[in-house]
């Protein structure tokens, strides 16, 4: 799979035919077939445009296509656009659409949509950072677009590509308010290699293959269909016995355990690099005793953070060690990495002044977390046990829903809470976020919501979002790694042990040959038989 | 006639009390921490503050408190439940889609209990210190004391785990195809756990409950005189007494109507049944107040015109009560 | 859920033990219970769980939430007599820890189902009229809602704890308890004791809490048995649900936690399980006893 895509980097012809030609250890595509796809949750619609989130992303992928694709070794190759060019001053960007693309409703896609889809992600999407620099795009001709920017913006590729920079109709969601429009679930007319069939709100949707699809001969596959199954015991069953072939996100430890032993399944963490999933300990450091660095250093030594990944993710998951994931070219090791010591955890707490009292307790203070999963509910109570035998006397908070759990985080009501925060690709998009001291929105969800502030940081942040030479811009975030690490606020865990599940006896080139994994066009999966 | 206005003033008590559930649901769930915005940026990764005044704009939720529930009062009563925060759909047809699943797990559990309940009360009352009676007995305690999810569980354990003959979850096999014979069966076969598991609390009490009617009633003068008469046992059973039995059991089921409906919440979440109380479950970690709101508001309604439907049949059926007041 | 039950006791009528038990109507009650084995036993499994709750803190000084031992080991295994849950916590310990919870929170939760419905009821029963009318109106509005969502979205509502799963069962579950309570004292006030009470001009806080309410206790006691039984099956239910206090242990939580070990660990839910289910079968026992010791008569039926 790899190799087919450093083969394709040329036009959509070359593309499908090198597809084909390229000896494959494997058997040959071939067309049909269903995929049964599971998932714990549903979305409530599928405009990638205005909303982030993977179970948005994953069907949005299949029914609308990007300008851009990713390998899964961070390489850009086209797909709706045939080629791209960024000027030298790194100030905009060509961009030349494939001229035989239409939507689902047989409507050409032009230059025209892509500026509009541009211009709707700017003014609705979470990710601010993502075309903030985006000033406007022009439409010279049907075919190109030109993205203008105010600064050179390295992230401007991966912002082209999945679910990030999906390419929408015009004509269908350009009138009145795009959150409201029906056709984000129903009837929705999209541009990517499946269109939707069925939606049945909180159950399951059903895409089918779109036969004027812009890549010759794709997709394989007839049909997916995508089924929400919460329980994750009703997913064992059904990867078991053969009833859903795939099932991306696949993270809960017994199930991932259980299904290691089934012969006709693969498990693989391959596809999730793009997405970047942390999951952390976050303090409000704007909160005493949490404003001293000292107190979240020790509790970053006080958790036994190996101990933790065994017990609840049964070794599926990795060490977290700083900001950026591991699967990010950005990636540096060289930092602190909190190995547990409770000596040294009591050592910081003593010299910050919270000794002991008589019955052994430095300080009370309080725990959120995410509700809804049961992985999040067994990271608290392990944390409040592991806590404990420092002194810090940790009184958990449920929230009973989600969103109170986010106003409360957001609404900086919080002593410690734990939260899972993805990279989303570039650190400008996913990272910088967190860290920011501009980014204190009181009220947003996923700002800097510790509070942190540090001059130092800030600026080197700034400095690498706008260096467009790759070598400077990893020592500049290497650098942000380390000092981020050692101010702690936040203390890295795990990376989320994100699996995609697949039955290797029906499933032919799956999903994972992507730094985004299945929120990338399924285009090229087939069913073997 | 005094039958009209009977039936008058209590449809008024109905409609009044389902305008209080309506004001109450909406004062209720207002006070809930967080609103749509969180709900839409929660759900989205993220929204910058403008964005989630917008949102609350959209939705009306700048304006005061009154005009709001006004607002929902009035489109409520024109059959309006609003749009799901979360599907951003019409709450009704959220409900609608959602309805057919619960009665079909709800009522055939029902029906179930009723019946066997019934079946075995008249089978033990019939020689009350039997072993059949006895046995009645501990069903009963048992059906009472067991948590119906942990009987669920320990069903799916038994049939699921160990013999393995019962699907686990869910309405039917998703890639069977809907309408087929196929998928009825299927759906037939999906049901079974579900229903015994709901079913098991209700049969016991109903069990025990018509055994103790049945006994009154075997005791009774009437019966006494039957039997003086010469008819023989079976027929003083089937066609005098199991009447009598069988009404307080229906009774007791019209009236825990809405406890059934809690129930159907659990078992419907341990076997991922895609019913309302699924429904309601998530809406309620989605924080997807609308359809909450109109789940609370449906079936306190469904209960309303059942009891309103019950109690107008009864004072059909049973003269007695049509001149006593209200009951 | 309690309404089934309800028959029976209502049916007898307290003032027959008096007729029949005159001289030593407390004796005759401890015999009447003890003649009910299966009372007697539901009695001793009762004393023996809060007996566990009461003194086990005590006398262990474990913390439930330790994790002691390797994730899911089997009953037996590794010392640990139950085996461990999902965070390879001692799942004896938590359940003996998890009755003091699951005991204090049903407690409290009937005390509150209690209080409310009898204070309702017997207000509705005695004044009867509009005070009857509208009482019974706010009865009603309660029952057409379902309990247990409703119980959620309180819960929900005001962040789950102990006291608010307590006062959000107590809450939904008082109606049938108002019922039995308006019942009682719809007859009782009709009696000649109350009448004599009015009659030498006892205030009506008086005749109600003092005059009718000791003559009205049996059946609700009978009920009350049974309602500290439904309400611990309710913070099951809601624990199981995830609504439930994080920070202490209950068995309801254990069961929730495990949940999605069902198929590779049942142990882990079977035992927690049991151990409600003996509770409330308890409950149910001394129900019964107490049924069969207020009314002699229905037993020798």
């Amino acid at each position: 799979m790899n190799r087919f895509f450093r083969m394709a980097a040329g036009g959509a012809a070359l593309l499908a035919a090198t597809a084909m030609s390229v000896p494959m250890a494997q058997a040959e595509p071939k067309q049909g077939g269903t995929l049964t796809m599971i998932y714990r949750i549903i979305a409530g619609h599928f405009n990638a445009t205005i909303a982030s989130g993977t179970p948005t992303g994953i069907p949005a992928t299949q029914m609308f296509a990007a300008l851009i694709r990713y390998d899964d070794q961070w390489r850009p190759h086209p797909y709706l656009a045939e080629s791209w060019k960024i000027a030298d001053d790194g100030l905009s960007v060509q961009v030349n659409l494939r001229k035989n693309a239409v939507f689902h409703d047989g409507h050409p896609i032009t230059s025209e949509d892509v500026a509009f889809s541009i211009e709707t992600i700017k003014a609705n999407h979470p990710f601010k950072t993502m075309y903030a620099p985006v000033t406007k795009v022009t439409t010279p001709d049907k075919y190109t677009a030109i993205i203008h920017l105010s600064a050179p913006h390295p992230a401007i590729e991966l912002a082209m590509s999945s679910q990030l920079g999906v390419i929408i109709p015009k004509h269908i969601y350009g009138e009145g308010n795009i959150r409201k429009n029906p056709r984000n679930s129903q009837n929705l007319v999209g541009s990517g290699p499946f269109k939707l069939k069925e939606f049945k709100p909180g159950e399951y949707i059903i895409m089918e293959r779109f036969e004027d699809f812009f890549l010759e001969g794709r997709p394989y596959l007839d049909r997916i269909v995508f089924k929400k199954m919460s329980e994750s015991t009703s997913r064992i069953i059904a990867l078991e016995t053969g009833k859903a072939d795939i099932s991306p996100f696949a993270s809960d430890p017994q199930e991932l355990t259980r299904l290691k032993k089934s012969k006709h399944l693969t498990l693989t963490p391959d596809g999730y690099s793009a997405i970047g999933p942390l999951n952390w300990l976050a303090f409000n450091t704007t909160r005493k005793p949490f404003d001293d660095k000292r107190v979240r250093q020790a509790i970053g030594y006080a958790m036994n953070k190996e101990l933790m990944i065994k017990i609840l993710y049964s070794g599926f998951a990795k060490r977290a060690t700083g900001p950026i994931h591991p699967g990010s070219a950005f990636y540096s090791s060289d930092v602190n990495n909190y190995a547990y010591d409770m000596a040294k955890a009591k050592a910081l707490l003593d010299a910050a002044g919270l000794k002991p009292d008589a019955d052994g307790i430095r300080f009370k203070t309080t725990l959120n977390f995410i509700p809804g999963g049961a992985v999040w509910k067994r990271w608290s109570e392990i944390t409040k046990a592991q806590l404990k035998k420092i002194g810090i006397d940790v009184t958990l908070k449920a929230s009973s829903d989600f969103r109170s759990w986010i106003k409360t985080v957001a609404g900086h009501d919080f002593d410690m809470t734990l939260d899972s925060v993805f990279n989303w690709g570039d650190p400008v998009i996913g990272v910088h976020r967190t860290y920011q001291s501009t980014n204190i929105r009181k009220g947003v969800p996923w700002h800097n919501t510790q509070q942190f502030r540090n001059a130092d940081v800030d600026a080197i942040m700034e400095k690498a979002g706008l260096e467009n030479d790759l070598a400077k811009r990893k020592a500049l975030y290497a650098q942000m790694q380390k000092m981020v690490v050692e101010e702690a606020p936040v203390i890295y865990i795990n990376e989320s042990p994100y699996h995609t599940i697949y039955n290797h006896d029906r499933v032919g080139n799956p999903p994972t040959d992507s730094i985004w994994g299945t929120s990338s066009p399924m285009d090229n999966v087939y069913i073997k038989q | 006639m005094q039958f009209l206005t009977v039936v008058i003033r209590r449809s008024l008590y109905a409609f009044l009390l389902l305008l209080a559930v309506i004001v109450f649901n909406y004062t209720l769930l207002s006070m809930v921490p967080g609103d749509i915005a969180e709900t839409i940026a929660g759900e989205s990764g993220g929204a910058s503050a403008e964005l989630m005044a917008e949102i609350r704009r959209s939705y009306g939720l700048d304006q005061p408190f009154y005009v709001q529930l006004f607002g929902y009062v009035g489109r409520v009563l024109q059959g309006d439940l609003g749009s799901s925060y979360y599907f951003n759909v019409p709450v009704l047809d959220l409900i609608l889609g959602r309805l057919g699943p619960t009665l079909l797990l709800v009522i055939t559990a029902l029906l179930l209990a009723i019946f066997t309940g019934t079946l075995f009360g008249v089978i033990a009352a019939q020689r009350p210190n039997g072993i059949f009676s006895h046995f009645i007995t501990i069903l009963a305690l048992i059906g009472f004391s067991a948590p119906v999810f942990w009987t669920a569980f320990l069903l799916i354990i038994l049939f699921v785990s160990m013999v393995q003959i019962m699907p686990l979850s869910g309405l039917a096999d998703p890639l069977t195809e809907s309408g087929t014979w196929q998928w009825y069966l299927d759906v037939a076969h999906h049901l079974i756990l579900p229903v015994v598991s709901l079913s098991s609390i209700y049969l016991a009490q109903y069990s025990r409950l018509a055994r103790a009617s049945m006994m009154d009633i075997l005791g009774s003068d009437y019966i006494r005189t039957a039997r003086a008469k010469g008819l023989g046992q079976r027929v003083i059973i089937y066609k005098h007494a199991l009447r009598n039995a069988v009404i307080p059991v229906i009774t007791i089921a019209g009236l825990q109507f809405s406890h059934i409906f809690s129930g159907a919440v659990v078992i419907e979440t341990v076997f991922s049944w895609p019913g309302l109380g699924t429904l309601a479950f998530e809406s309620i970690l989605r924080g997807d107040t609308p359809t909450i709101m109109g789940i609370l508001f449906f079936s306190a309604f469904v209960v309303i015109v059942f009891n309103l439907l019950t109690d107008l049949a009864y004072r059909i059926v049973d003269p007695r009560i049509r001149h006593s007041g209200t009951a | 859920m309690s309404d089934a039950k309800n028959t029976t006791p209502s049916n007898g009528s307290p003032g027959d033990v008096d007729e029949i038990f005159v001289e030593h109507p407390f004796r005759q009650f401890v015999v009447m219970y003890m003649r009910n084995y299966a009372a007697v036993a539901g009695l001793f499994v009762f004393v023996l769980i809060v007996g566990a709750a009461l003194f086990a803190p005590l006398i262990l000084d474990l913390d439930p939430f330790e994790m002691v031992d390797a994730p899911l080991l089997r009953p037996g295994e590794g010392g640990h007599l139950l085996g461990t849950d999902n965070l390879g916590r001692d799942l004896f310990v938590a359940i003996i820890y998890g009755a003091r919870v699951t005991m204090a929170v049903g407690g409290a939760a009937a005390g509150i189902t209690l209080v409310i419905g009898l204070t309702i009821g017997a207000m509705a029963g005695y004044y009867r009229g509009w005070v009857d009318e509208v009482l019974m109106r706010i009865t009603e509005f309660f029952q057409v809602l379902p309990p247990l969502l409703l119980a959620m979205v309180l819960v929900a509502l005001f962040s789950p704890t102990l006291e608010t799963v307590a006062i959000a069962i107590g809450v939904v579950s008082w109606t049938g308890v108002a019922r039995l309570a308006r019942a009682e004292f719809l007859r009782l006030r009709e009696q000649e004791f109350v009448k004599a009470a009015r009659s030498i001009g006892a205030r009506d806080r008086r005749i109600i809490w003092l005059v009718i309410m000791p003559n009205a206790l049996p059946p609700l006691i009978v009920n009350a048995a049974l309602t500290v039984g439904i309400a611990i099956l309710f913070e099951a239910a809601l624990s199981f649900l995830g609504l439930s206090d994080p920070n202490v242990m209950s068995w309801g939580k254990l069961i929730g936690d495990n949940r999605d070990y069902l198929l590779d660990a049942p142990w882990t839910i079977t035992f927690p399980g049991v151990a409600i289910f003996l509770t409330v079968l308890s409950m149910s026992l001394i129900g019964d006893g107490l049924t069969d010791a207020f009314n002699p008569k229905l037993r020798e039926r």
